[in-house]
């Protein structure tokens, strides 16, 4: 009997807006002896999924570390070679996905405005030239 | 002679306008709320073609064993079709997966095609920064919290939610409390690693002697960040 009474004071009792939780208690009071069970056992579910997710994120790390290293190993053993080159990798990590560009080239911008301003300077050298013979 | 024709084919005109006034009144303004609805019904069914194998081997059986084995066929045979956007699922098809299937399906995968319903129409935030090595931290944190957060505060738009009334269920208010907690741990457990991850940036970019450009994209449920990281 002092049980049964037990049972039906309300767990919490609080002045305060309800809590997460509280919303998932409150509303598992509403739900039939099967659906609370369905829902129960999504949740352990879920616990379970996000620590396998947690596992593979870890993992998707350490690939990505290592992948890094190689990628630092393979730029600077072309960059002994001498010439032009360029690298596009992308790593999957935990938290998303990195692009990582690496270039080596003799055109770069500054050589290629000197080229550039080069090429005018010759061009108005003759067009001078010419207008003055 | 020529007023007896003009007459004639004035009247012919009215007469056809008459007749077919109605119906033009009628098809157009409808025609053309049904085809946004058709529009966005289409849309919501799409969503469902990115379940995992699994589930969406359990829907179409569920959807053969409703409607019979000639529809379950058509739709096992149209879903490749619908992903690519040949064909566009009709009002019935719509009806037949987002308001009767739910009634049978189990509360799994309810609540996997409420994951995608929330993912594919919850607003959603993108930025783009650009971070050093050296100060990522201060520029990351605020923003990372806010877009965790939003797991908690999404919400489906009202459209749908009056569309699809079992989504007000007691167990599917449930399931959108255990999705928006477990969404914001996989957030959290995505970033906890960052340190790590930017070490390995910093370290790539001060190994490399030639020109190198990073960015790195954070992707959330809600949201991305990508970021341009520079070195000093």
């Amino acid at each position: 009997m002092e049980d049964e009474k037990n049972e039906l004071t309300p767990k919490k009792q609080s002045l305060f807006p309800v809590s997460a939780e509280d919303i998932v208690d409150n509303a598992l009071q509403n739900l039939d002896e099967e659906q609370a069970r369905a829902v129960t056992r999504k949740a352990a579910d879920e616990v379970v999924r996000i620590a396998v997710e947690k596992r593979k994120a870890e993992y998707r790390n350490s690939a990505a570390q290592e992948e890094m290293r190689n990628l630092i190993d393979n730029a600077n053993l072309l960059d002994r070679r001498g010439g032009d080159y360029k690298i596009n990798s992308t790593f999957e990590t935990a938290s998303g996905t990195t692009n990582v560009e690496v270039r080596k080239s003799k055109l770069t911008q500054t050589n290629l405005i000197v080229i550039v301003v080069g090429l005018i300077a010759v061009i108005l050298i003759l067009v001078f030239l010419i207008l003055k013979t | 002679m020529d007023y007896v024709i003009t007459a004639v084919i004035i009247g012919i005109i009215v007469f056809i306008y008459s007749n077919n006034s109605k119906i033009f009144n009628i098809i157009s303004p409808e025609s053309s709320s049904d085809s946004q609805t058709k529009a966005k019904d289409a849309d919501l069914i799409k969503s469902l073609l990115s379940l995992d194998e699994e589930s969406l081997e359990e829907l179409l059986k569920l959807y053969k064993n409703q409607f019979g084995r000639g529809a379950g066929r058509y739709a096992r045979k149209t879903f490749q079709k619908w992903k690519a956007g040949k064909v566009r699922p009709n009002r019935r098809t719509f009806e037949r997966f987002l308001i009767q299937l739910p009634k049978v399906m189990s509360y799994d995968l309810k609540c996997e095609v409420l994951r995608l319903l929330m993912e594919a129409y919850c607003s959603k935030n993108d930025y783009r920064i650009s971070v050093f090595t050296d100060d990522w931290e201060e520029t990351l944190e605020p923003l990372v919290k806010r877009i965790i957060d939003k797991s908690y505060t999404a919400e489906l738009p009202r459209l749908i939610e009056e569309k699809l009334h079992w989504l007000a269920d007691g167990e599917m208010r449930i399931a959108r409390n255990i999705l928006k907690e477990s969404q914001a741990k996989e957030s959290r457990i995505a970033v906890s690693m960052l340190r790590q991850e930017f070490s390995g940036i910093e370290n790539l970019l001060a190994g490399i002697n030639s020109e190198s450009r990073v960015t790195h994209q954070l992707k959330f449920p809600y949201g991305t960040i990508t970021l341009e990281i520079k070195r000093r």
